[in-house]
């Protein structure tokens, strides 16, 4: 189930990021990110890897056409192997918790895509700060908003609602 | 349960594998200074030689379908050419031709600087031996100015005398000629002229008679017409002594190397005849005129 899971996460962050491009959103959230790091949740590093890599390649074909393809897919990947890594040492519960950690993990991202040009082309192009911390942070939000929903026991609740309606 | 795969056991080494596979990927799409990235760069090395090999081959049948459509302009171009060569040979001969009568004319006239009044050059053109009879044919006849009686002459001494005339053409006689005679003076370096008598030996030379063996004669000795026969004025060169001989008579038996070989002359010049008023022993032909 886990590469339908990972096509509908990818198609979902496909439509969403070209939604926000639609309108003109000058720093949207990475959707991409929220699949892998869904993928690595529980310490499984080699799903996380497995998803980060289409989700890279995605992005790169989204947001950079031409260019290198592949950077993202590069940076996913080790961001996925490091969310997988922390997931398998310790407990990460706390919504908040879930979005700083994402939230930190956008800035590792851009840190290794800015190595990584660095490397390839000889250019130094570090990412504007405020535009990156706002990707952080609408980054990180999104996904403690998606974990705290993702912890409520929507089943249960809407049975005692049947059972109360019948009663 | 499954047991947990190498990955799964060390996602380490899947990473790196992963992490491996992209950096190489994006290698190959950076561009170079040249414009080019690594990828492009190894594609058409490989495909490069296959690229020669269509050009070599594209350029091979341009050549060919070249080559067909002009061989019909290089044939026409190559017949002119060579016509052109031929007709080229032919003006080369004839300025040799031009080049040696020049040369021969040249000596000719620097011998005899003011050669006489009523000289004629002429083309010997044919040589003709009948037994002892030996005669040539001038190009040159009656209409040339040449009369009968003129004197021969070429480059190298005296050659004969004209004895038959046409309009465009004349017979002469060679000294050679059995019948033939010339009176010469027989001269040797200390010593003065003896007049003798030359005669054709009908065998293509010359030959000396009556000199009688009380004269000194040696090889060498240089023969010179002595203008006293009424037929060739004195002072040409007939010969020169080639053997002496005693025979059963009171005379020398001499053989001469003639001084004019017709065989080797192709231009001559014909001198107005002698007029038997004019004939004084010795004189040459210059002094005479």
């Amino acid at each position: 189930m886990k590469p339908l899971r990972v096509a509908f996460g990818l198609s979902l962050a496909v439509l969403a990021t070209l939604a926000l491009g639609a309108l003109h959103v000058s720093t949207p959230p990475d959707f991409f990110l929220l699949v892998v790091a869904d993928m690595a949740r529980g310490g499984a590093a080699v799903p996380a890897m497995l998803a980060g890599l289409p989700a890279g390649l995605l992005e790169d074909a989204l947001t950079a056409p031409g260019r290198l393809l592949g950077l993202h897919a590069f940076s996913k990947i080790l961001v996925g192997y490091l969310l997988a890594t922390i997931g398998a040492r310790t407990v990460v519960e706390k919504p908040v918790a879930v979005g700083s950690l994402l939230a930190g993990a956008v800035l590792v991202e851009a840190a290794a895509l800015t190595f990584l040009v660095w490397v390839l082309t000889g250019d130094f192009l570090p990412p504007a700060l405020w535009p990156l911390v706002a990707r952080a942070a609408t980054t990180g939000f999104l996904a403690g908003l998606l974990h705290a929903a993702s912890r409520v026991p929507w089943k249960q609740r809407r049975e005692a609602r049947r059972r109360m309606r019948l009663t | 349960m499954a047991a947990p795969t190498l990955a799964e056991r060390r996602p380490e080494i899947f990473l790196a594998v992963l992490l491996s596979l992209c950096f190489i990927a994006l290698s190959l799409q950076v561009r170079r200074a040249g414009g080019r990235t690594v990828g492009e760069s190894w594609l058409l090395t490989a495909v490069s030689p296959f690229v020669n090999v269509v050009t070599g081959v594209r350029s091979g049948l341009l050549e060919v379908g070249t080559w067909t459509t002009s061989r019909r302009a290089l044939r026409v171009e190559n017949g002119a050419l060579a016509d052109e060569v031929e007709r080229l040979r032919a003006e080369l001969l004839r300025l040799r031709d031009a080049e040696k009568d020049k040369g021969r004319l040249l000596e000719l006239f620097g011998a005899q600087p003011s050669p006489p009044p009523g000289t004629v050059p002429a083309r010997l053109i044919a040589i003709e031996s009948s037994g002892p009879f030996h005669t040539a044919l001038l190009d040159r006849g009656a209409s040339d100015g040449l009369q009968l009686d003129g004197v021969v002459l070429a480059r190298d001494g005296l050659l004969g005398r004209v004895i038959a005339l046409g309009r465009q053409t004349a017979r002469m006689q060679l000294l050679s000629d059995n019948t033939a005679a010339v009176g010469v003076l027989l001269t040797h370096a200390g010593r003065g002229g003896r007049a003798a008598v030359a005669k054709g030996d009908g065998i293509g030379g010359v030959s000396v008679e009556y000199v009688p063996t009380i004269e000194p004669v040696e090889p060498s000795d240089v023969l010179v017409s002595s203008g006293t026969d009424g037929l060739y004025p004195g002072g040409l060169a007939v010969g020169r002594v080639a053997s002496v001989r005693r025979n059963k008579t009171l005379f020398w038996e001499i053989h001469v190397f003639a001084a004019a070989d017709p065989h080797r002359e192709s231009l001559v010049f014909v001198l107005p005849p002698v007029r038997k008023s004019d004939v004084t022993p010795g004189a040459s032909v210059t002094e005479r005129r």
